[in-house]
């Protein structure tokens, strides 16, 4: 059961970031280019927070409440706080990002009145 | 714990979050789009609180579902553009589909190769972790462990992660602003006056005021508390953040301009990046290493070992300075279209 | 004091840029000043560095002091100036100097009103570059390279007009470099638990023929291509650059692809090994093929091309095909061509590029065609023009004659006979274009020494523009001379000691 859950888990992964890299490359939207980068981002963090998943572990906060955490930890019951550092950082990038494809998007909008790609370089070509 | 019927509410999460993703990329009122997507965002929050990642879970919903969602709502409402147009180019789609789809199974051949899921013996979780995991108390006394490796063992990361931040800013700033005097001459502007106007609504008002001082409240409290519980510079200045963009869309753009002027919210998005750099060159000015906090020991209150806690404390606030006038920055210059007079 | 050196290669710049975006709110004219006076200690720093290393190795540091702890490895962030990337840091940030002198003029020009943040974002676009050259733990790579192109997007997007298109497009592709480029760490840190890379390249051997190392190794190359516009991915950087502001354009391409190139090259020598590539056979011959194609391809596009910044971006992508195919032929001369031609060629492009702006400055357009006389009213830089392209084509003693040399040479070893093919027609190309230019610039006039013939007005560029970029033309032929002091003092010592001769 075990085994199904953590394949399931890998394959779910891998079907979201495609689906992002797939919006990102064929859809003709500039918004939902955006939308599909952002998605194609959060399927690449889940990828790196499954990675670092403890069976049967605590969240990485040491206190003296739980056990086995403080203050000698045992470092098999604490979740791995490496992955998830990485994965901030990663979460920060992904808004900046889509935060300048929107401001690129909504000047492009406003010289050719549309988000569409196929319309913006007829548009250009003229 | 073990007598949760966890499994189940993960596959379930999963299969919904795979759904929520479809459904935003292939619905055609890009409003919709936008508001699945915020719905995306928490579902992907929610699985990750379960895998044990609250930190990531908090800043994801503060973030993702939160802030993402009304930068992109903002974008639309400025461009009145509300439906996607139907385009053809089948081939084209079919072609990266294609490639898209032996991407995919690429990845997947690495499956069998991988160490098992959850395992604590996993080179992921036995080779670095360990260490940050046994010595945080040691080190630096803080509790959090996520948050004394971002801050200190791992802190020049976070030190450029706040630069990413400051310069999205700027970025958008110089993207979009436009400059009052050239407004007609130069550029088009794009909707005109919105057909509801949020000033009308004292439910809305009302709620916003009593709302605003307990979301700052919180927001300070979990900067400051970040060493002892889930929290730290990110989410509270995304919190902070969020109220100010709360006030700006319940009652009006230019009142919040009013209180926090162009000039004065550039200048403190600068300022926290500067703040956090500073403390490094202050470690190095004391004889140590760029953000080696325990050289600071000598000019920081309290113990001598609690210099590194203190100095954590120190970044955590710069990272929040520059978080909370990044957003709002942000938001004022999507909502408004550079102009900074009347937005969403 | 020596040993922070490494760590103020980075600092000069970013508290350069800080300082500069509080400067842009009550001092405007002082943000260019101050990101100079960042270049010039991150210059100074790096040029000291290249000397300490020749003589003692590697310098490592430990961000915050966390360094290596028993049992685990490096706890902290490193940073590394060694025998591979030093001397790409003294080029990064010398080149950095000059051109943010050089570009002063033309921001007020070209960007007037709006430049508030340029010098800002300048600085922090060099800030990422450095820093991707000097990390040695390959997340901290990842958030340099998002930090040199969310610079880039706003810089190009100055451009206004047709350029946000073009940043858009750009930033699709980039961050789809850039999460490839994530993903494949994601892979390694999966097998190895480590993000430092010297221990990550110690644990991979041991790990033998591991598949996701393969697939993690596919996707960091497949990140860092889309970074540096390698064919197929490359359809962004002609317009991006062609479109974008000219002060933008002399910063970002001499600089922003080689540092991608250099990233490839960090993991293919150090991360995985050498070792490791040359037994992967069929990645190997496609990166060749590929790379031949991007010559070829590019220098077939450039002989149709009439705009000159559009000419050049064409030239920049033929480049690349070099440093790539000589990187993947995976034998002395090869890897050591491609890494002279990394220095060389920013050299080379910052000189076309800056030589370029003087043209646009003075006579306000690029086109090909309009060129008339132009090697009479701008003598001086139109000299700086003709060296850079003999550079490019290879002519001696240019730096661009010794790496081409050791690319052929290589590729001559390793008997693969279509990547000579295409360096030697990319040459041809280029010196019928140099021919074209001279004819329309210097034949088509009347000549005004001849008497009877009206006399031609000199404009040259201003000063500021001039002396960097005749600065830049000189040390291309230093460079040239230079070149087998450089390679046997520390190119020669970065390549792995078992390598093929």
């Amino acid at each position: 059961m075990e085994n199904l859950i953590a394949n399931f888990n890998f394959v779910i992964v891998v079907i979201l970031m495609m689906i992002g890299l797939w919006s990102m490359l064929a859809q003709k939207n500039l918004i939902k280019k955006c939308i599909g980068m952002a998605i194609f981002q959060t399927g690449i963090i889940l990828f790196f927070i499954s990675i670092g998943a403890k069976d049967n572990a605590l969240i990485p906060i040491l206190t003296e409440a739980a056990n086995h955490t403080y203050p000698d930890p045992v470092v098999a019951k604490v979740g791995n706080p490496l992955t998830q550092i990485l994965m901030l950082t990663a979460i920060v990038v992904g808004v900046a990002t889509l935060g300048v494809g929107l401001a690129l998007a909504q000047k492009i909008y406003q010289q050719h009145s549309s988000f569409d790609e196929d319309e913006i370089l007829e548009n250009e070509r003229k | 714990m073990s007598t949760l019927p966890i499994w189940q509410f993960d596959v379930l999460l999963l299969i919904l979050v795979v759904l929520f993703a479809v459904v935003a990329l292939s619905i055609r009122n890009l409003m919709g789009a936008a508001v699945v997507f915020g719905a995306y965002s928490f579902m992907m929050c929610l699985i990750w609180a379960g895998m044990g990642a609250v930190d990531v879970a908090f800043t994801e919903a503060a973030v993702g579902a939160g802030v993402s969602t009304v930068f992109v709502v903002s974008t639309l409402y400025n461009t009145g553009a509300t439906v996607q147009r139907r385009t053809g180019g089948l081939a084209f789609k079919l072609f990266i589909g294609v490639v898209v789809t032996l991407a995919g199974a690429f990845l997947l051949s690495a499956l069998p190769d991988f160490p098992d899921w959850g395992d604590a013996e996993s080179p992921a979780n036995a080779a670095v972790a360990p260490y940050y995991i046994t010595h945080t108390i040691a080190d630096t006394h803080v509790p959090n462990v996520v948050t004394s490796v971002l801050a200190d063992y791992r802190g020049f990361d976070t030190l450029l992660e706040t630069t990413v931040v400051f310069i999205a800013c700027i970025a958008i700033y110089s993207i979009m602003r436009v400059d009052k005097a050239k407004l007609e001459t130069d550029e088009p502007a794009i909707v005109a006056v919105p057909r509801y106007d949020p000033g009308d609504s004292l439910i809305v008002r009302q709620a916003s005021r009593f709302m605003v001082p307990f979301m700052q409240l919180f927001a300070l409290y979990v900067i400051a508390h970040g060493h002892y519980s889930p929290g730290g510079g990110f989410q509270g200045g995304v919190i902070l953040g969020a109220s100010l963009i709360l006030l700006a869309i319940s009652f009006d753009l230019k009142s919040l301009l009013r209180q926090w002027s162009e000039k004065t919210l550039m200048l403190l998005v600068a300022a926290g990046v500067f703040l956090y750099a500073a403390v490094g060159l202050a470690c190095m000015f004391m004889g140590g290493d760029y953000l080696d906090y325990g050289f600071l020991d000598s000019v920081l209150p309290g113990e001598r070992d609690m210099a590194r806690s203190h100095g954590i404390l120190l970044v955590e606030i710069g990272v929040g300075i520059t978080v909370m006038f990044s957003m709002i920055a942000i938001h004022i210059n999507l909502a408004s279209n550079g102009r900074f007079d009347r937005g969403l | 004091m020596t040993e922070q050196l490494p760590i103020i290669i980075i600092l000069g710049p970013l508290l350069g840029a800080t300082l500069a975006a509080f400067a842009a709110w009550f001092r405007p004219r002082l943000s260019q000043p101050l990101v100079v006076l960042g270049l010039v200690i991150s210059s100074a720093a790096a040029l000291k560095l290249v000397f300490i290393v020749a003589d003692a190795g590697a310098q490592k540091y430990w961000l915050g002091g966390w360094g290596p702890k028993q049992g685990h490895g490096v706890v902290g962030i490193q940073i590394t100036v060694d025998y591979l990337n030093t001397l790409l840091l003294a080029a990064v940030s010398g080149i950095a100097l000059l051109t943010s002198v050089y570009t002063r003029r033309l921001v007020d020009t070209e960007l007037a009103g709006r430049q508030r943040y340029f010098y800002a974002l300048f600085s922090l676009l060099v800030t990422g570059l450095l820093g991707i050259t000097i990390t040695g733990d390959i997340f901290n790579l990842y958030v340099f390279m998002e930090i040199a192109a969310l610079s880039s997007y706003a810089l190009i997007a100055y451009g206004r007009g047709r350029a946000y298109m073009a940043a858009f497009n750009y930033l699709i592709m980039g961050t789809m470099g850039a999460c490839l480029y994530l993903l494949g760490v994601g892979f390694i840190f999966a097998k190895s638990g480590t993000l430092n890379i010297d221990d990550v390249s110690a644990i991979i051997p041991e790990l033998g023929q591991s598949k996701a190392l393969f697939v993690g190794f596919v996707l960091i190359l497949l990140g860092a291509w889309a970074k540096m516009a390698f064919f197929p991915f490359h359809g962004w950087l002609p317009n991006a650059y062609a479109h974008a502001p000219t002060a933008s354009a002399a910063i970002l391409a001499p600089l922003a692809t080689k540092v991608a190139i250099y990233a490839m090259l960090r993991v293919m020598v150090t991360v995985y090994s050498i070792d490791y590539i040359i037994h992967s056979p069929g990645i190997q011959s496609l990166a060749l093929y590929l790379s031949s194609l991007a010559i070829v391809i590019a220098s077939f596009f450039s002989l149709t091309q009439t705009n000159l910044k559009k000419l050049a971006s064409y030239f920049v992508l033929s480049e690349i095909g070099y440093m790539v195919g000589g990187a993947w032929l995976a034998n002395k001369p090869g890897l050591t061509g491609a890494m002279v031609h990394v220095v060389a060629d920013a050299a080379m492009t910052s000189a076309l590029f800056m030589a370029i702006g003087c043209i646009v400055y003075r006579l306000g357009q690029a086109q090909l065609d309009d060129l008339k006389g132009v090697f009479f009213k701008m003598p001086v830089t139109m000299a700086a023009f003709v060296v850079t392209m003999a550079a490019l084509i290879g002519v001696p003693p240019t730096c661009g004659f010794f790496s081409k040399w050791y690319l052929i040479q290589g590729a001559a070893q390793a008997g693969v006979w279509h990547f000579v093919a295409a360096l030697l027609l990319s040459s041809l190309v280029k010196a019928i274009i140099l021919f074209r230019i001279i004819e329309i610039g210097y034949n088509r006039v009347p000549h005004p020494a001849i008497e009877g013939n009206p006399a031609i007005p000199r404009n040259e560029a201003p000063l500021s523009m001039l002396i960097p970029t005749a600065a830049m033309a000189l040390g291309l032929i230093a460079l040239g001379l230079g070149t087998s002091t450089l390679v046997n003092t520390i190119i020669a010592k970065a390549l792995p000691a078992a390598l093929a001769p």
